[in-house]
């Protein structure tokens, strides 16, 4: 019988990376790599000021490609706080707030944001204490965070372009506030593919909560190759489908594969020189490959009890906490396999105001007692541990969250609304200038007045961060070089290290 | 994208010479000095950055990319040349990267502009803009070439001459099996039947084919597979998207239109009308195409970005309908001019203008006049037959019943009544209360039916004590509208009470009132418990003519016998089953086609910014192309009629050709044009200019016949080629664009899942109506989607059936490249993936039908393991296995029975590529 190994050599001769550049030009390759990239219009070559789109082996689409420039970053863990974290109360420490606490905004009166009238100005919830070498002043909310103080990178003056949640998140995740485009982890996978060839390239990792508000778009590939988007999986929730079907054995497993190997060797060989067919029976190879390391790197059996520890995976108090501890544990263990982008989610979609993510309206208080202890320690450690083991020196760690909140409480509630004027995202790692703090807030973090910046120049840098040129990594879609930030970006230099 | 050349030149057509008026500036002393020196350098005669000239006062009017005049004469401080040499924001002031005007310059060119803005020897003089592009230009209607007497086939001469200048030629015919299985897979979706494959291989008539051909356009199946095409160009979903995602229920009839269209062959023409404006000629399904892309439920309170949204809104429909229908990317002049293609800031606005009066939101489907005439007469029977069972109830003593969700008749006294008040106390909840329609019947003559003279549209008002604030779905007006349930309503603001009134035209006789809170009945909070019924007649009295607790279970009008009690319950029983069947009658069902209302003028707006308003601009088309002539205030509708005629003018030299390379396109993967929805410089130039012009002029000539065009296709050699390679052409044209081969090409996933099923032999064919879902029900307000892991006949019908739920890709076959329904997707990517690999090989979806198929064989095939293997071959790739397959096969069904093997070739490359 034949086995998987045994394509014919023409198939085999596809599959090679260094056959399959020799043919770009003229030959086979190019077939599906003009489909792959939806046009048959030149490539630019690099030498130009002109779009750069990936030279992509239908495949091993995954395959590690060059970056445009030296990378300070190989790999990128996105933290998302779903649901908008309130920055007054963790990072953004804000002393006149404090002392103008139960006074209206001046010059704002009857201002009117998402949910309608806004109250009082209030005082941060949680009380504010300088930390680590360079004394930031960060809240008793997030005191394991709190601990990297120095290792972190504050961005005081991010703005966003809407203040509801989907379209929100879908600006963070994509760059756009509509539905359908591609997200970050598919534009860096298209432009770099990824170490690891027995993992996907590009893992979404969702709250133990549920899916994030804007649920896939945070993930999808948009209009780029479906081969882009995120693969969504914690470390409860395995990938759907990867496992061998109930009844049958791994031997007739096994079997089965070989003989469908078989019957599609025989199938090339009647139809010679489609890369695609190719392409098709490598994606069952790369499925095995996947059935096999995906188990393993889910499996957190092997982490020891002091690293369990460390993230609260063994807080068996606080089921929730302990499930985003292994969430986190996960993202480390993908990242050390080679993973390219890796994205971790903390809140869900809501299931109720401010219940399953940071969306606090009404209950702040009584809410973020909740949120707070499950973001803070395996966060916190996850930092921790990527810099004990020396991976933040080649690893960029971004958090985020949609939008931020008000500094008043609304009219009659006990909860911040939303606020996309300012509000504060932070990187650390690879190519990170820290400890820095980027742009402010005005006295009371209710609009970004330094160094006012935005999701799009966010985006640029963080590309930039990754080797690659905002202006230029581009895909042709509907009469458009599309890029992540559109027509828009600028790299803000001066959080780059 | 400097690099791209630039198209849309300026040309000056009317020269004449008007009078300078006599001013406190001169130009040629005060003002051309300044443009001199500082601005012809980049906006002069020689060159002009983002399109703008200041040397001639008509380009100086017309302005720059930014669509707004540099100058507006008498207006200075109102011209963006003053705003912009004024800026204190470094990226906008001009001179860019100089020094800034002096003051004094600065005044001068406020005094100029204050003055008329007088340029010597040219104010009169108008521009018009010209283009080189070849989509812009009339149709060329060439004659096939004369390249060989056996090509009757134009498309084969247009095809072959081509391939000649390159010394290559068409590959030879694919045989029978080949034919048969390409043609059912690209224009059914489905493979053939080892039936139909043995008919057509036997057929010994000359014109077998061409036979095959039309049994294949006549199939209903055809519809249905095409129509997935243009929803993906719509990008058609049975969800409204973004973080809600909530379900979108009456969408479906818009893609039930779309296929029965298609199967109609319902011209193109008249496809392209009924979708912009279907609503003028009693088509209202049809505009679900204005309204099939994301909607974002959830709306601000602060006005602001509540503007935003809407603007956003119709960014979207104005960009769909640009690229859908035209092949050009309209939407890129929301903030500037086009950067590539001849389309003006302006042309934005214009087209915005059209669409400005559609909304969001379903309507009530019209019937037809006879089917109305039917139904108003059958709802007349019915509810004298009510009114008579609630009569007998009365002479009972009985009164109406509990009170209940859906529907509720309070009988009273015929009273004439000029207003009728509603008052509620209590609400079942607590909330505050909710009525989706409040009706107040006449009392009929002895020989008419009853009527609800509470509708607005019968000239009744509504007003109530409050409204809930920030919800479009619930408005005062819908007390009175017609439409039922609770997207239809009304919510107090108040906890547990309110009141809602009606006004009537004229003082009636009137004897009912008929409220619910959802007669949809998916709804069961906020139902008033405690209420009255008042009713003021002429004279201004209020009396009260019912209230809930006539109602009270058990409650009679007067003390009743046991016998009484008893006929009441059955005549309770019988009106409940009557009342079922008028609702069912009064029932107008309701499509997601958008609503219009007439709006407020449109603006261009300043780099897109809603908060910087321009002039205003009337509906219009793209005014290198034409123009509606159409007042800024026409009539909602009237905009929409006049645009739609104009797209589907023959004259409009982009309709047709962009049709035609859509149908082209799904023949053979590629259309002549490559970008679909981009006809404009950006786009790439087509591969057969001449060929895309015949066949535009073709499809025009045989009005509109989307099918004629199949036809023509489908019988050309062309078509009919063998896929197989040729080192020769493939050093020539790689990709086959210049069709040198058929080009092979993975089925895309809703034909996968069909052909999955169909060879199982457990499609459901059952056609149109609601979809079924690929996902577990979910109540949550934010909508979660999880997919279903177990699959029954309840999810065997075709995938154009499923519920489309936007953003979300759906179990199992979403990896295969489905479209999220987020953006217009005319030519999806195809990638190949583990994921798919994973899904295809392990879900509970495949392992299903494996089984099904495997019984089928079982039942079909009789009990030789050779036969069965011979049949499962002949039924997933229409053909006999080789020795070799033979003998894999039988090794696979002696170790893990016929399951394993339907499991494995519904995963082979051969089931899933088009030969």
């Amino acid at each position: 019988m034949s086995s998987p190994e045994s394509i014919s050599p023409a198939g085999r001769n596809l599959l090679d990376r260094r056959q399959f550049l020799a043919h770009t030009g003229t030959g086979l390759g190019g077939i599906a790599l003009s489909w792959l990239l939806n046009t048959d219009r030149l490539l630019a070559s690099p030498a130009s000021r002109g779009p750069i789109r990936p030279l992509i082996n239908p495949a091993s689409p995954h395959a590690p490609r060059r970056a445009h420039m030296t990378p300070a970053a190989k790999r990128i863990v996105v933290i998302f706080c779903s649901g908008a974290i309130s920055h007054v109360d963790t990072w953004d420490f804000k002393p006149d707030l404090v002392r103008m606490h139960g006074k209206p905004i001046p010059g704002s009166n009857k201002l009117v944001t998402f949910q309608g009238e806004q109250g009082a100005l209030t005082a941060p919830l949680y009380p504010f204490k300088p930390r680590g070498q360079s004394g930031k002043m960060m809240s008793d909310l997030i005191p394991h965070i709190a601990q990297h103080a120095d290792d972190l990178c504050f961005i005081h003056s991010m703005t966003s372009k809407t203040n509801t949640h989907g379209p929100g998140e879908n600006f963070m995740s994509t760059g756009d506030i509509l539905e359908g485009f591609p997200s970050m982890g598919a534009w860096v996978t298209y432009a770099l593919g990824s170490e690891a060839d027995d993992l996907p390239s590009f893992v979404a990792i969702p709250d133990p909560r549920g899916v994030p508000q804007s649920s896939i778009n945070n993930w999808g590939a948009g209009f780029l190759p479906a081969v882009f988007q995120g693969t969504p999986f914690n470390a409860s929730r395995p990938i759907r489908n990867l496992s061998i079907p109930k009844g049958v054995s791994a031997a007739d497993d096994l079997a089965a594969r070989r003989a469908l190997a078989a019957f599609n060797a025989q199938h090339l060989q009647r139809h010679p020189g489609d890369s695609e067919l190719a392409a098709r029976i490598a994606s069952y190879e790369l499925a095995a490959k996947m059935q096999m390391s995906v188990p393993e790197v889910t499996d957190l059996s092997s982490e020891p009890a002091h690293i369990r520890r460390m993230y609260g995976a063994d807080d068996s108090s606080n089921a929730t906490k302990q499930g985003f501890a292994r969430n986190c544990m996960l993202a480390r263990r993908l990242l050390e396999r080679g993973v390219r982008f890796v994205q971790l989610f903390n809140g869900a979609y809501a299931m109720g105001e401010g219940v399953g993510n940071w969306d606090g309206h009404k209950h702040l208080a009584k809410q973020y007692a909740i949120h707070g202890p499950i973001l803070d320690q395996p966060v916190g450690a996850l930092i921790g541990d990527l810099k004990q083991r020396g991976m933040l020196e080649d690893t960029l760690v971004v958090l985020c969250s949609e939008f931020g909140r008000m500094p008043t409480f609304q009219k009659g509630a006990s909860g911040r609304d939303h606020n996309p004027e300012g509000f504060t995202c932070m990187l650390a790692g690879a190519g990170v200038k820290a400890p820095f703090t980027f742009g402010a807030t005005d006295p009371f973090g209710y609009k970004a007045v330094e160094n006012v910046t935005s999701v799009y120049e966010f985006h640029a840098t963080i590309l930039r961060l990754l080797g690659l040129d905002f202006n230029r990594l581009s895909y042709y879609h509907n009469g458009f070089e599309r890029k992540l930030t559109n027509v828009h970006g600028r790299v803000i230099e001066d959080v780059l290290s | 994208m400097k690099w791209m050349c630039r198209l849309a030149v300026l040309v000056l057509v009317v020269l004449t010479t008007g009078e300078s008026r006599a001013t406190e500036v001169d130009y040629a002393r005060d003002i051309k000095p300044i443009f001199t020196e500082h601005c012809y350098k980049c906006h002069g005669p020689d060159k002009q950055t983002h399109s703008l000239r200041l040397d001639q006062r008509a380009f100086v009017l017309a302005g720059g990319d930014s669509g707004d005049p540099a100058v507006l004469p008498g207006k200075p401080n109102a011209s963006h040349l003053i705003q912009l040499v004024t800026s204190t924001d470094p990226k906008q002031r001009m001179p860019r990267k100089a020094a800034p005007l002096s003051d004094r310059q600065i005044e001068l060119l406020k005094q100029w502009i204050a003055s008329g803005a007088p340029m010597p020897g040219d104010d009169t003089m108008q521009y018009k803009r010209t283009t080189d592009e070849w989509s812009f230009s009339a149709l060329t209607h060439p004659k096939p070439p004369r390249v060989d007497a056996e090509l009757n086939n134009p498309i084969d001469a247009f095809v072959v001459a081509k391939l000649n200048d390159k010394s290559l030629s068409l590959s030879p015919q694919a045989d029978r099996r080949v034919l048969i299985r390409r043609l059912y897979l690209v224009m059914l979706g489905l493979p053939p039947t080892p039936e139909q494959v043995d008919a057509f291989v036997a057929d010994p008539s000359p014109n077998a084919y061409e036979k095959l051909v039309d049994q294949t356009l006549a199939s209903p199946r055809y519809g249905e597979r095409w129509a997935q095409h243009w929803l993906d160009v719509v990008r058609y979903a049975d969800t409204h998207g973004f973080e809600m995602n909530q379900p979108r229920n009456d969408a479906f009839a818009y893609r039930d239109w779309v296929i029965k269209a298609l199967n109609e062959d319902m011209p193109y023409d008249r496809f392209v009308f009924d979708q912009l404006a279907g609503d003028s000629v009693g088509v209202d399904a049809a505009t679900g195409f204005l309204v099939a892309g994301p909607w974002d439920q959830v709306k601000g309170a602060d006005p602001k970005l509540r503007i935003q949204q809407r603007a956003n809104e119709l960014h979207d429909i104005v960009s769909v309908t640009g690229e859908s229908l035209l092949g050009l990317t309209v939407g890129c002049a929301r903030c500037h001019n086009h950067k590539f293609d001849p389309i003006l800031q302006k042309d934005y606005y214009s087209i915005k203008a059209v669409f400005e009066g559609v909304q969001h939101g379903s309507r009530p489907i019209q019937l037809p006049e006879a089917e109305r005439e039917r139904r108003q007469r059958l709802s007349k029977q019915v509810d004298q037959q009510i009114a008579s069972v609630e009569r007998e109830i009365d002479m009972n003593g009985g009164n109406d019943g509990e009170i209940n969700a859906r529907r509720n008749v309070d009988r009273f006294e015929p009273i004439v009544a000029d207003t009728v008040r509603f008052t509620i106390f209590v609400t079942n909840n607590g909330a505050q209360p909710c009525l989706d329609e409040l009706e107040v019947f006449s009392c009929p003559p002895a020989d008419g039916a009853p009527k609800n003279v509470a509708l607005a549209g019968a000239g009744a008002k509504a007003t109530a004590s409050s409204l809930l604030p920030g919800y479009k779905i619930h408005q005062v007006e819908h007390l009175n509208d017609g439409l039922l349930g609770n997207e239809h309503s009304w919510i107090a603001n108040e906890a547990g009470a309110g009141w809602a009134q009606i006004e009537l035209p004229n003082p009636v006789l009137i004897d009912r009132v008929v409220w619910g809170r959802d007669r949809e009945g998916r709804y069961e909070d906020r139902i008033p418990t405690s209420y009255a019924i008042e009713v003021a007649g002429p004279d201004g009295q209020w009396r009260t003519v019912a209230s809930s607790p006539d109602r009270k279970p058990g409650r009679f009008m007067v003390d009743v016998t046991p016998e009484q009690a008893e006929r009441i319950k059955q005549l309770r029983d019988r009106k409940k089953q009557l009342q079922q069947r008028l609702d069912k009658l009064n029932q107008r069902a309701t499509v997601y086609a958008g609503r219009f209302e007439q709006p407020k003028p449109t603006h261009r707006l300043y780099r897109g910014d809603p908060m910087a308003e321009r002039e205003i601009v009337a509906p219009d088309v793209i005014s290198l192309l034409g123009s509606l002539n159409l007042p800024p205030d026409a009539p909602e509708q009237q905009r929409r009629i006049d645009f739609a005629k104009w797209v589907i003018d023959p004259a409009n030299p982009l309709t047709a050709r962009v049709m035609v390379n859509r149908i082209w396109q799904h023949h053979f993967g590629a259309g002549l044009v490559n970008t679909p929805s981009d006809f404009g410089r950006n786009g790439s130039p087509p591969s057969h200019p001449r060929l895309l012009d015949w066949l535009a002029g073709e499809f025009i000539r045989s009005g509109w016949s989307i099918k004629h065009m199949h036809r023509l296709i489908l019988t050309s050699r062309t078509f009919q080629q063998l896929t197989k390679p040729d080192d020769k052409a493939l050093a020539v044209d790689r990709g086959a664009r210049l069709l040198w081969r058929y080009p092979s090409r993975r089925l895309e996933a809703e034909a996968i899942r069909d052909s999955m099923l169909s060879v199982a032999g457990v499609l459901d064919l059952s056609a149109g109506g609601p979809g079924f879902s690929l996902f577990k029900p979910n109540e949550n307000y934010v909508r979660v989607y999880e997919p279903k892991t177990q699959w029954g006949p309840g999810e065997f019908r075709r995938m154009v059936y499923a519920k489309k739920v936007r953003m979300e890709g759906g179990p199992v076959f979403g990896a295969f490249d489905c479209p999220d329904a987020g953006q217009s997707q005319p030519k999806r990517p195809r990638s190949t993936t583990a994921i798919q690999a994973l899904n295809l090989f392990n879900s509970t979806f495949t392992m299903t039908v494996a089984q099904r198929l495997a019984d089928r064989i079982v039942a079909e095939a009789g009990n030789s393991t050779e036969a069965r293997i011979d049949y499962a071959f002949r039924l997933v790739d229409t053909r006999q296995p080789t020795a070799e397959e033979r003998r894999i096969a039988r090794q696979l069904v002696a170790d893990q029975g016929l399951p394993a093997l339907a499991r494995v070739l519904l995963n082979t490359n051969e089931f899933l590529f088009i030969p």
